[in-house]
């Protein structure tokens, strides 16, 4: 299977662990990502609180590259404000005569919204990307309880993502699984980070990751999976907080790229693990030992 | 009597409730949405609220809130609403608004528009840079300080993007944008 493939500006940074657990994964399940050419930001949050119009015309620029130079391909991102940004702007190109006309007049370019826009829980839990990823789990994660957490944007607004069930959504909990982890039910699936307002309005946002790894942690979770370096980095880096105002006990937060990376046999340090604010190699080093794995930290 | 003000503001209110699509009466005031709002313990004016001045015609309340600038864009409030009132739509509409009328929240200023700079700089994000610049500019120089340390050592930061190679066409379009949505079409 081959993709458009928009990495987002935080794949380029922050999310470094994402990014290599997600070439490496791809590359072992056979899909191919061929990155959109002279990509440029989604926008998020900024561009549509400023302009409408603009906030549209982000993301519809490199969907229209993507659909000029791979017109058989369809799109996919691994963030989920990217995947938002993009799908409204598909979306509204697909709904909307007079906002398509104001986006193709905006971007210099026709956007036909042709293809899909997909995210990556979309393409890994496809029937042929289940097989594969059976095929390459070597030992698994066995017993290691996660809590997947899919944040607001890979699921909502349903109208714009076609998600079908917003409270409780079940993909990544059939990625882990495949991965041999083992998903909690959790209350706070979906329930909001803060997103950029981590910068804006901080002391107010903090909370928010608090209670989402408070609800993980009484429900047995020992790690905390996401689809999104946003969501990632706020969950992971938020967390001084967490322990020293609440009393809470720092939980580690992998992307699931890097829980099915690892469970195919990744090094940490392919990965970098290491790069994780909160310690992250050891939790997965016990649960491939539990089964007689061994794991280079 | 309506004074001059009262119709003016009622016209501003009405079409705000065209742009966003919303219809006030179809909200009958349950509250779920205030229920399920991740941000509603910040504000000033609950998502519920916001509904109620849609339909006492007040507003003024709704963009003198702190509401607007806190919503997360989240869609919790209208993925609950048994009427499907797509409130994050009328918040949104409501900043635009809000912001012609000169009701901004500092911080919010200072960080869009710090974001907006960085896409014309790059074309891309530079992480380290938005929240560098937004430190700086809002006197808030230590916010999340502690992790820098950490992200230069591991190189989370402190290597420029790749940046989009045409940001000259990203500065037309930015342009552009700004131009035609001051005309454009009302009405979804």
């Amino acid at each position: 299977m081959k993709y458009s493939y928009f990495p987002g500006c935080s794949m380029e940074s922050t999310a470094k662990s994402y990014r290599l657990a997600t070439e490496y994964v791809m590359g072992r399940i056979g899909i191919e990502l061929i990155e959109i050419k002279d990509w440029n930001c989604c926008g998020a949050t900024s561009g549509h609180a400023l302009n409408e119009l603009l906030g549209l015309a982000l993301p519809a620029r490199s969907l229209a590259i993507a659909e000029r130079e791979e017109p058989e391909l369809d799109i996919v991102t691994g963030c989920a404000s990217c995947y938002a940004r993009l799908r409204h702007a598909m979306h509204k190109a697909r709904t909307d005569n007079a906002s398509r006309y104001n986006i193709e007049k905006t971007i210099e370019e026709p956007y036909g919204a042709k293809r899909e826009v997909y995210n990556f829980l979309d393409i890994l839990t496809s029937e042929a990307a289940k097989t594969a990823i059976r095929e390459n789990v070597t030992g698994g994660l066995r017993g290691l309880k996660v809590a997947c957490y899919y944040g607001c944007l890979n699921v909502r607004p349903a109208e714009v993502t076609g998600a079908p069930d917003r409270e409780n959504p079940q993909a990544m909990d059939e990625i882990v699984a495949l991965a041999g982890a083992d998903p909690v039910d959790w209350a706070f699936k979906t329930e909001c980070c803060g997103a950029a307002h981590q910068n804006d309005a901080a002391s107010v946002t903090r909370p928010l990751v608090w209670r989402i790894l408070k609800n993980a942690q009484a429900n047995g979770a020992e790690a905390v999976v996401t689809a999104c370096p946003m969501c990632n980095l706020n969950l992971e880096m938020r967390q001084d907080g967490y322990t020293k105002k609440t009393g809470g006990k720092a939980i580690p937060v992998f992307s699931v790229s890097e829980l099915l990376a690892v469970a195919m046999g990744a090094s940490a340090g392919r990965i970098a693990l290491e790069a994780h604010h909160v310690p992250a190699a050891k939790v997965l080093a016990s649960a491939l030992r539990r089964h007689g794995e061994g794991f280079a930290i | 009597m309506q004074s001059e003000k009262q119709k003016e503001q009622k016209e501003k209110l009405d079409e705000l409730l065209r742009k966003a699509d919303v219809r006030q009466y179809d909200c009958y005031q349950c509250g779920k949405c205030t229920g399920g709002c991740p941000m509603a313990h910040a504000m000033d004016l609950k998502p519920r609220g916001v509904m109620r001045c849609t339909q006492i015609g007040s507003l003024e309340r709704i963009v003198k809130s702190n509401t607007i600038w806190l919503c997360t864009g989240c869609h919790t409030c209208v993925e609950r609403c048994p009427h499907d009132v797509n409130i994050p739509n009328l918040i949104e509409e409501a900043r635009y608004l809000a912001a012609e009328m000169g009701y901004v929240r500092r911080d919010s200023k200072i960080l869009n528009e710090v974001f907006l700079a960085n896409i014309r700089m790059f074309g891309r994000n530079h992480e380290m840079l938005l929240a560098g610049l937004y430190n700086m500019l809002s006197l808030k120089p230590l916010q999340d300080m502690p992790t820098v340390p950490h992200m230069l050592t591991h190189k989370l930061i402190g290597v420029l993007p790749h940046q989009t190679k045409n940001t000259a066409g990203i500065n037309r379009m930015i342009a552009r944008a700004e131009k035609f949505s001051s005309m454009r079409p009302a009405g979804k």
